[in-house]
């Protein structure tokens, strides 16, 4: 705006918290030339690969059979793990914003430490628990609940890796939002269910749906923990991203390619469901007062 | 009622206490607590600090972790600048396109790192689109080498130091800028002598974040990095060999190696948050 | 209804709030809590709304033990500082909140509550505003929204902490005969907090000072400008 003043004097003015314009762009050029080859070259050559061969060639792959079994396998412990994630993350923020105890900060600590941990440690904390090394893994499989080279693995694994993404999401969230509404409601008569459905819930619905998104998104995308336990039995449990790597390894590049565009794909949906919540709701995100 | 008796939690009429920590608490132990217990069991008791150091004190260990450590800090440190300058980008300036630029950053959120893994690989092999130029260019090979290992961990911890960095510039007061400006600083000056002391506790935050993520961060190295011993084996990986070998002990004795690293981060991160918290708060 | 407080006493952890305090409030008075912060005043409001439990003594209303009544069952009309008003909830379905939590068999039906709001919004002098959200009102409104919200449910006591904090001189001073009015009319032994003596001399039949967990005075506005019984009382009102 600034920049359109005309003044006496013939250098323009420039307000003192911004830089000379000729700095300005090249610094944006500066980053987006970096954001070009890291991010945006990529995610091109996803696709291009994939379509290498045309449109049709693309689409029989993921009609494979295995590709098949590997897409519902994902869903499946999609389906799985981001219920069981939301219940937890509901009680932990539940647990840690209404209540004074003890301990607190060392359970949140807890909470947040699968951030950081290797997912590979992840994978191997299952294997160790349950694998045919250890007593209980052999009395499992004896008894006919194999848990590790299995589904019910896949799904501890997963829930490791995404553990933090909806406590995480909605502790600030409730924490910023207080106890007087939920007081309220209770001077009122109503019971503890009914606090929770009819005030606590629909004041953090769009956090929630946040922290189910990303974790959702991760559920479905985690490659090291659930590549230690799965065994990587194809058509049995092997989940996309594990396929991709199958694919990849075998040189079916288009297959694998594929299979990396449709969760390309996946990752844009949550992007712009982000995007639109951030933009929205913005005052009821804990991420984006981060922002 | 009036006896006065230990509990954890101080009495109110709020409701769903027992649920609410039963949930947390038996979801907590059965996916965290018991099996990082485990491990460590199996560890220190199991096998032992003396074998576990044996595992360890290994040239090939040793390279593995190494490299792990030396690849995920050059990365972070790259993005710690990079992150400065693009959340500074996103914030202050206006460009076509911006509000994409800034969803796309969550990127490596969102993306699968198995994809992000083949995506790289495709374009930074010698015969890639990238890679190729790059090959013409400067001789240098970026995929099967460390750059290469360099490049998927700068992809996977991008957005941290953007992520903790954007808010606090969002909420710098312009009329300190000003003043450094009425007392005859260069903008230059104002930036560096100014700015960017503020923006340091946030940024060192994100930097020991994506360190934390790079360091563990396996899917989008292993098909870039040429997996040789020795040279590109990342310890990730190395665990992973050793599992197939069935040679627990040697995973737990890596697994362990690697957590100590983690934690050691872990602490570094809550130490900064406290000093920045304490020297922030005072102005 | 008589509210009788017997040796009540409650401490956070190493933070004493209240030393035992005994205090009995006789029906349809309408009584102020009146101290600087850190006074007990939000505490004590606090016990007899069953929002806080004492670590000791008995809170009695008319005559029997209601100390351990829960927070539901003491039925106990409470006007929050913040007012609390239920941010997604219109200003009808607020007021109506709490006639649709009781249970089956007592809950009235829809058009009886649909009278009763209408009725709470009159006496409210706000007959329009049921279609609104709480962010869409100005901070009086608010503060008599949630008062509606909580006489809604016919309580047996009125409770109101710092019920004129949040709000401008003028407005405050409407507001205060707006509450002096809603209490006359209704007969609620009402129990306000405030940390300001005028607002409570002006208003109250009876004020409680108080100051570091304990009660220094009590007794009529009168009574009390023209006999302090302790220093700090004295102190207080001069200043």
């Amino acid at each position: 705006m600034t920049e359109t003043l005309t003044l006496s004097n013939p250098r323009a003015f420039r307000p003192a918290t911004t830089e000379p314009v000729l700095v300005k762009w090249t610094l944006i050029t500066l980053v987006l030339a970096i954001l070009a080859v890291l991010l945006f070259a990529p995610l091109i050559a996803v696709f291009e690969e994939a379509l290498r061969r045309g449109w049709a060639f693309a689409i029989a792959s993921l009609s494979e059979r295995d590709a098949q079994s590997a897409i519902r396998l994902t869903l499946l412990v999609a389906a799985i793990t981001v219920p069981l994630n939301a219940v937890f993350g509901i009680a932990a923020a539940w647990a840690v914003t209404k209540f004074d105890w003890r301990g607190k900060a060392w359970v949140i600590t807890l909470i947040d430490l699968p951030f950081s941990i290797s997912p590979v440690v992840a994978g191997l904390l299952f294997v160790l628990m349950f694998g045919s090394n250890s007593a209980l893994g052999v009395w499992l499989v004896a008894n006919g609940y194999p848990i590790v080279f299995a589904v019910p693995g896949i799904v501890l694994a997963t829930l490791f890796i995404t553990f933090p993404f909806v406590a995480r999401e909605l502790i600030p969230v409730m924490l910023e939002q207080g106890r007087a509404e939920e007081e309220a409601a209770l001077t009122l008569g109503a019971s503890g269910w009914r606090v929770f459905f009819t005030v606590t819930l629909p004041n953090i619905r769009w956090a929630l749906l946040y922290g189910v998104l990303l974790c959702n998104a991760r559920a479905m995308g985690e490659f090291g923990a659930v590549a230690v336990v799965s065994g990587k039995i194809r058509g049995q449990t092997t989940t996309m991203p594990l396929m991709i790597e199958m694919f990849y390894n075998e040189y079916l590049s288009v297959a694998a390619f594929t299979m990396a565009a449709v969760l390309a794909l996946l990752a844009f949906v949550t992007l712009a469901l982000k995007s639109a919540l951030e933009w929205r709701y913005a005052d009821q995100l804990a991420a984006t007062h981060r922002h | 009622m009036t006896a006065r008796s230990f509990s954890l939690k101080s009495p109110t009429p709020m409701p769903g206490w027992g649920l609410s920590f039963g949930i947390m608490l038996t979801m907590l132990s059965v996916v965290v607590l018991i099996p990082m217990a485990v491990l460590l069991w199996r560890g220190f008791v199991g096998f032992g600090p003396t074998g576990m150091w044996e595992v360890v004190n290994r040239p090939r260990v040793w390279n593995a972790l190494e490299l792990s450590f030396r690849a995920a800090f050059v990365a972070s440190l790259f993005n710690l600048v990079f992150g400065v300058l693009l959340a500074w980008v996103l914030v202050r300036y206006r460009f076509p396109g911006k509000r994409l630029i800034d969803a796309a950053v969550d990127l490596p959120f969102a993306l699968p790192t198995a994809v992000a893994g083949i995506a790289l690989t495709a374009i930074y092999a010698p015969n890639g689109v990238l890679g190729s130029v790059i090959l013409e260019t400067f001789g240098a090979r970026v995929a099967y080498t460390e750059l290469g290992i360099w490049i998927a961990l700068i992809f996977v911890g991008l957005p941290f130091v953007v992520r903790t960095v954007q808010p606090v510039i969002e909420e710098i007061d312009r009329e300190t800028e000003e003043a450094s400006a009425t007392l005859g600083a260069t903008r230059l000056r104002t930036l560096t002598h100014v700015v960017l002391p503020m923006l340091t506790p946030a940024a060192l935050t994100g930097f020991a974040l994506a360190l934390a993520r790079s360091v563990g961060e396996y899917g989008s190295v292993i098909f870039i990095a040429g997996n040789l011993p020795n040279v590109t084996e990342i310890a990730p990986l190395l665990i992973v060999i050793r599992l197939e070998e069935f040679d627990y002990n040697g995973a737990v004795a890596i697994a362990i190696a690697m957590l100590a690293i983690s934690f050691t981060l872990l602490l570094a991160i809550n130490l900064i948050q406290i000093w920045s918290r304490r020297r922030m708060g005072a102005v | 209804m008589n509210i009788d407080i017997e040796d009540i006493s409650k401490d956070f952890g190493k933070t004493v709030a209240l030393h035992p305090v005994s205090l009995a409030l006789p029906s349809g008075t309408l009584v102020a809590l009146l101290g600087p912060s850190g006074s007990g005043k939000t505490t004590l409001l606090r016990i007899l709304g069953g929002l806080e439990f004492p670590n000791a003594g008995r809170v009695l209303f008319d005559g029997s033990d209601a100390t351990n009544l829960s927070v539901q069952e003491r039925r106990a009309g409470f006007v929050f500082q913040s007012y609390a008003l239920f941010r997604h909830m219109t200003v009808f379905d607020n007021i109506a909140y709490g006639l649709r939590a009781r249970p089956r068999k007592t809950r009235p039906q829809a058009a009886e509550i649909a009278r009763r709001v209408t009725k709470l919004l009159d006496l409210i002098k706000l007959p329009d505003i049921g279609a609104r959200y709480p962010s869409q009102l100005s901070g009086g409104q608010r503060q008599r929204v949630a008062l509606a919200r909580a006489l809604a449910i016919e309580p047996r006591m009125l409770l109101l902490d710092e019920p004129f904090g949040a709000l401008d001189a003028k407005v405050r001073k409407e507001l205060r005969q707006g509450l002096r009015d809603i209490h006359d009319t209704t007969g609620l032994t009402t129990v306000f907090v405030t940390h300001d003596q005028e607002e409570a001399m002006e208003l109250a039949d009876l004020v409680v000072v108080m100051s570091m967990g304990r009660i220094e005075q009590i007794g009529r506005p009168e009574e009390i400008r023209t006999r302090p019984k302790t220093d700090f009382v004295r102190e207080f009102l001069s200043a």
